[in-house]
Parts: structure tokens; sequence; C-alpha cells
């Protein structure tokens, strides 16, 4: 089971201002506001944490089904390479890519390897990209279960949460897109 | 403030973060900010602030919790402007 969160850095830069005014005290808490103001890079470590609640929120929701928005009230610690996020009695560990183009966090009950596909979008239109993230994540399944695509039901429960059916086993997976990117995860 | 003149407003603030104009033209309290208008989990933090500025009010952890649709929005707005 993985939650994933990408952010694509250009996009950021762009539509998202993270030094407005209570932009920061909203969503991060005040550990995680010091994190930021210590870091080499506040922009970056602002897209990092945010990747980083995200992604958790995303497995968060995997294992108790709803849905909210609540970013804050997930808790980000980052001590050397080990990063882990912590809601109410849930925690879970988080691995973040970071590029010169996107950050990309994926967050796993266990520590575990990523393992990411990333998609570079040429097209605008939401459901195009949304339509080619899908069409990548069935490949992805289907190359590690070894059988065709036909064979695979991509389905999203009423929380908006995907999931691939195969036989009668259900796959977790995790999508995510920002800006021009999108990534997968299994 | 009448129904129609929040709507209104509403739409204004939301306008800038739409990714899909077909489903912002049909826009209506049942109207999901995420699921139909696909605006990003990322800039939902931006209307929320716009919607502090615009009607001068403060939300909390536990109204943000559950801004996801404009219906929402619409009661968190209506409840702090009555407080």
């Amino acid at each position: 089971m993985v939650g994933n969160d990408i952010v694509d850095i250009r996009e950021a830069k762009k539509y998202s201002n993270w030094q407005r005014p209570r932009f920061l005290e909203k969503l991060f808490t005040s550990e995680e506001q010091q994190l930021i103001h210590d870091s080499p890079s506040p922009f970056l470590m602002v897209w990092r944490l945010w990747t980083m609640k995200e992604s958790a929120y995303k497995l968060y929701t995997q294992t108790s089904p709803s849905r909210f928005y609540s970013p804050r009230a997930f808790q980000c610690t980052i001590e050397n390479s080990k990063a882990i996020v912590c809601y109410e009695d849930f925690q879970c560990n988080v691995k973040t890519k970071l590029t010169s183009l996107y950050i990309l966090s994926e967050a796993r009950l266990s520590v575990n390897k990523m393992t990411y596909d990333v998609v570079l979008f040429h097209d605008k239109n939401p459901k195009i990209q949304s339509e080619l993230l899908k069409s990548r994540l069935l490949e992805m399944v289907s190359k590690l279960y070894n059988t065709n695509r036909p064979n695979l039901n991509f389905k999203k429960c009423k929380y908006g949460i995907p999931k691939v059916i195969y036989n009668s086993e259900i796959i977790h997976v995790s999508m995510t897109h920002h800006g021009n990117f999108g990534a997968i995860a299994l | 403030m009448t129904k129609d003149e929040l709507i209104t407003k509403l739409k204004a603030i939301i306008a800038p973060y739409v990714q899909d104009e077909e489903a912002f033209k049909k826009l209506s309290e049942d109207t999901d900010f995420v699921k139909d208008l696909k605006i990003n989990s990322a800039n939902l933090v931006d209307i929320i602030l716009d919607i502090e500025d615009e009607f001068d009010i403060r939300l909390e952890n536990e109204d943000m919790e559950k801004m996801l649709d404009v219906k929402s929005a619409m009661a968190i707005v209506n409840a702090k402007l009555e407080a």
C-alpha cells in the first residue's frame, strides 16, 4: 500500500505563493515552520513537506476510507535520511525524490524502496492527463503481474481512491499530478 | 447576503484555480473543488486564504477540513458571518 504526491517545481513557483500571509500557519505546524525557516531553500522545504503530507494523507485514506482537508494535522519529522508523518494514531514512512523539475514523495507503512514512474504531460487538458496516467498505471501493473491489460480493472471508490482489480485481488495504487508532471506508484 | 450573492463571490474566488472550465460553467452547490473543478489540492489553501480576505473572517482547522465543495464553503462562510 502506498500514497504518492508530486509537485511540479515550475508550477509551484508560478501558481503558489508560500510567502503570502498565513499560508505557512495554515498548512504547517510550528516545528515544520522552523524546518522551513532553517532550510537553505525554504521554497523546496515547503514543497517537500507538502508532498510528504499529501502522500501520507493518500495512504491514510486507503487504510480508513474518508475524505477531508487537514494538511496541518499530518505532522512531519525529518531526521537525517528518515522522514515520518504522523496523523492521530497513524504513522508512516515517507521517501522523497527531488530533481530540478519536480519533488515526489511516496508514503508507506513500512520502510521500502520507491516504485514511481513519472510521466511528463504534453497536454494541459486534465481529462487527457488522467487518461494517460491511468494507462501508464495499468501498463505498470500488467508488467508486474505478468498479465494483459484487459484482465485489469481500474476503479475509483466514492472518496476518489484508485485501485486496480486483477481476478478478485485488489491492488493498491496511488496516482498524483501537478502542472506538467504525473506519477504513479504501486 | 443572499445565496446567489454568496455563490457569485465564491465563483470569483475559485475562478483562478479552476482546471476544468466546462465543469466551472455548470457550477452548483454540489460542485466539488477537486473532483469536478480539478483544482489542485496545493491551491485549496489559497482558496481558503482568499475566502478569509474577501469576507474578513478566519477559518479554523475544523472549518478547513470540510472545505471540499461549494456547499460546505457556503455553510462555513455563513456560519462565520453570523457568529
